[in-house]
């Protein structure tokens, strides 16, 4: 049973939280991949990932908590770690059993009603199996939710906070208005941490995002031509780790890549294509093993504008401004960048997954219903929750599953 | 005094007749963000949609989601059953990721022949504000062109002093519900401020200002059973049911801190002020809602009132799957706790159909705290 950390989280000292993390890790973890099924880039993303963690808990280390799709490169030109709040708790989710969590969640207040994303973090904080953050630093993206969870943090370990609040609407206006925020963001990290802001080294962390970026939209390309079994789901996990910037990353799409280009020049089967919308679960989950076996499932958070777009070395905080703006769910944006997908990548049908609580997916999904039938394309959607059990059940997705596989 | 004060309750129970028969744009507005002074400016009558006749969703559940807020669920609804086909437009506001579906769910499935939609910042500082102004500007060109038309600096002026009028008679009425023998009930409040938004600002100000008057005049009411006072905050609320529950258990509820209660009318916009300035400070400096990321200001907003009214116990009422008083609710939780406040939590729909445990629930609560 996961408890609520009984010190002062405020001052408690990072060994204690790595003791606390490696506790509820070791205690659960039953779950092994099949190593010999992985990619050389899943294994060494792997690596990287562990080192990431352990870097984060050492006492010296700086730690930004941050969200979904934020500027990482800001944190990186600080050498600070960026801790992800949502993608780290769905790595314990993987390890631990997040029941406990959920329970500690709703013990503190929280409803059960909250996306199970945000619900996981929160509780994590409350466990104090998170390192304590020298400064949060939050966006609105995908969600308002991930910008008060944030804020939450912020008030849990008493550290200093900066939100960034990004546009719906792409123009001069907003892009001005988000670059000034980014600027005003600087020098508050500069003025909280007593550092200052590298513009070398932002620069190098900058032609690294690129350099990695560039490997990752090739290996995307290969995905328009061929089946390449799992590279969809490692380039979601590259995205997910949302570490563009590191040189660790650089060399991640680069081994992905040389692996989907070997793979691919051998691949000789093909399946039929769906386009995955909404969160994904993990590689090994059961929905997404069930499919694997006869679809080759695209996930459309590798192929969305805000991706696959490159830093302007030139004016990066403003290419960064836009990019920002991009990742937003707009509902024309995200219509167009379908479509496009679904002409480019071949798509035969698409899978809607709705997360419970996941409230912009529920409204955006409509959209994506008008692209499948302007393009004749059958469509699925599921109700699911990939962390709380207590939200789905397998056996209901998995008839819908299989009348969708007849159909298609 | 009846009279007066059922007259103006009647003015939002009419809204929909009363705003047919106007002869000018009507606009409608779901977020109080919403800048009704450009718009009554330009010489539109603005109302709020309330949701009160959207009851059956499932139209509006198939565009977004029945896992949904169910005042946007509402809204859309009414939306969609043409209520308000007789007007212009609505505007929006990114008040919240469900309002921004929302959004675009009205303006992709429903024919208008204007809408417009305010990027709303979640945090106040000078960048926040001048985005927000640059914002308004936009609306105020937008409004031109559309109805080819000029917003003169002195039609600002004169709006701004309409509806700064509307908000000091209304604070003038919550005040009385500070005595210990409040003239107002708790369901008179928030009919009273519903009026206020139904369109006909002139006659509401005249009502208000007749209504005021008597209560002056009327006797001050005196007893020897001082009530428990009790405040709602949370999401939008207008449910007559629960506020009769809490006041057959004996408490009165003196205050709302909600967008249908003194978050709508709280404040003043400085008149000597730029007008697009003024109206921008003024909405961005009263934010203490939900939406925004500080929590502590929200809640120390809540905290003067509670002390002001006198409160003894807090409802928190939270819309089911509105996010973000979801997300707020451990927080104040906390803080009033701290605080020595009780407070009860209550999670419903707008047209509710789970009253009967919510009732228990409000019961057991304030007859424990009272008894």
């Amino acid at each position: 049973m996961i408890v609520m950390a009984k010190s002062n989280i405020k001052n408690d000292i990072r060994l204690e939280q790595y003791k606390n993390m490696l506790n509820v890790i070791n205690r659960h973890n039953h779950i092994q991949e099949e190593v010999s099924n992985t990619l050389k880039a899943t294994r060494m993303r792997s690596i990287i990932n562990s080192y990431r963690l352990v870097e984060a808990y050492k006492a010296d280390s700086k730690v930004a908590y941050v969200g979904e799709q934020f500027p990482t490169e800001i944190v990186y030109a600080f050498n600070m770690q960026a801790w992800n709040i949502e993608s780290m708790a769905i790595l314990f989710a993987q390890s631990v059993n997040i029941e406990d969590f959920f329970q500690l969640s709703e013990e503190n207040f929280l409803s059960r009603d909250i996306c199970s994303f945000l619900r996981a973090p929160f509780a994590t904080m409350h466990a104090n199996c998170y390192p304590r953050p020298n400064i949060v630093l939050s966006n609105d993206q995908p969600c308002d939710c991930l910008a008060k969870l944030g804020y939450i943090a912020s008030q849990l370990y008493n550290s200093p906070y900066f939100s960034l609040n990004t546009p719906n609407e792409i123009n001069g206006e907003s892009i001005n208005y988000l670059v000034a925020q980014i600027n005003k963001m600087i020098l508050k990290i500069e003025k909280e941490l007593s550092c200052s802001f590298d513009e070398n080294n932002f620069k190098k962390i900058v032609e690294y995002s690129n350099e990695a970026k560039e490997y990752y939209c090739k290996t995307t390309e290969i995905l328009k031509k061929s089946y390449v079994p799992r590279v969809s789901r490692e380039l979601l996990e590259i995205f997910g780790l949302n570490a563009f910037g590191l040189k660790e990353t650089v060399s991640l799409c680069k081994v992905l890549y040389e692996e989907a280009l070997e793979i691919s020049q051998k691949q000789n089967t093909k399946k039929k294509r769906v386009l995955w919308m909404g969160q994904a679960p993990e590689g090994f989950h059961e929905i997404i093993k069930y499919l694997e076996r006869e679809l080759d499932i695209i996930f459309s958070a590798i192929l969305w504008d805000g991706t696959l777009m490159s830093l302007d070395i030139e004016n990066p905080i403003h290419s960064i401004a836009k990019r920002a703006i991009l990742f937003h769910w707009h509902s024309d944006r995200m219509k167009e960048n379908t479509a496009m997908v679904c002409d480019e990548f071949g798509i035969e049908a698409i899978i809607i997954a709705n997360v419970w609580g996941c409230r912009n997916m529920l409204g955006i999904r409509s959209v994506i219903k008008e692209v499948a039938e302007e393009k004749n394309l059958k469509y699925l959607t599921i109700n699911l929750d990939v962390m709380d059990r207590n939200n789905y059940a397998f056996n209901q997705v998995k008839n819908r599953l299989d009348a969708f596989l007849e159909i298609i | 005094m009846r009279d007066i004060l059922e007259s103006i309750v009647n003015m939002n129970e009419d809204r929909i007749n009363s705003l047919k028969r106007i002869n000018k744009p009507r606009m409608g507005w779901i977020s109080i963000y919403t800048p009704e002074e450009i718009l009554y400016a330009a010489g539109i009558t603005t109302f709020r949609i309330t949701g009160e006749r959207g009851i059956n969703t499932t139209d509006a559940n198939a565009l977004l989601s029945n896992n949904y807020c169910s005042y946007v669920l509402s809204c859309l609804s009414e939306g969609i059953d043409g209520v308000y086909d007789f007007a212009e437009g609505v505007i929006f506001v990114d008040a919240c990721d469900m309002r921004k579906r929302l959004y675009e769910a009205w303006t992709r499935n429903l024919k208008l022949n204007y809408s417009f939609f305010i990027e709303l910042p979640r945090d106040i500082n000078k960048l926040s504000r001048e985005y927000y102004k640059l914002q308004l500007h936009n609306l105020r060109k937008s409004l031109e062109t559309h109805f080819d038309l000029k917003i003169s600096e002195e039609n600002l002026s004169d709006a701004i002093k309409t509806f700064n009028k509307s908000r000091k008679l209304l604070q003038q009425m919550y005040e009385l519900r500070k005595s210990d023998f409040p003239l107002i009930s708790g369901n008179d409040a928030i009919n009273i401020v519903k009026a206020s938004t139904c369109g006909l600002r002139e006659e509401f100000n005249e009502k208000m200002d007749i209504l005021l008057k008597k209560i002056e005049d009327a006797q001050i009411r005196t007893g020897k059973l001082k009530k428990h006072r009790v405040m709602m905050c949370g999401s939008y609320f207008d449910n007559s049911d629960i506020i009769d529950v809490i006041e057959k258990t004996g408490a009165i509820l003196v205050c709302e801190d909600i967008s249908n209660g003194i978050k709508y009318f709280e404040g003043q916009i400085n008149e000597n002020n730029e007008p697009i300035d003024a109206i921008a400070d003024y909405y961005l400096d009263k934010a203490t809602c939900a939406r925004m990321l500080d929590i502590n200001k929200r809640f120390e907003h809540l905290y003067k009132l509670i002390q002001e009214y006198n409160v003894d116990s807090v409802i928190y009422f939270s819309l089911k799957f509105c996010d973000t008083n979801l997300m707020d609710y451990p927080i104040i939780r906390k803080k009033l706790n701290e605080k020595g406040i009780p407070v009860l939590f209550i999670e419903g729909e707008q047209h509710m159909t789970n009253i009967e445990s919510i009732k228990t629930r409000i019961q057991t609560f304030l007859e424990t705290r009272m008894y």
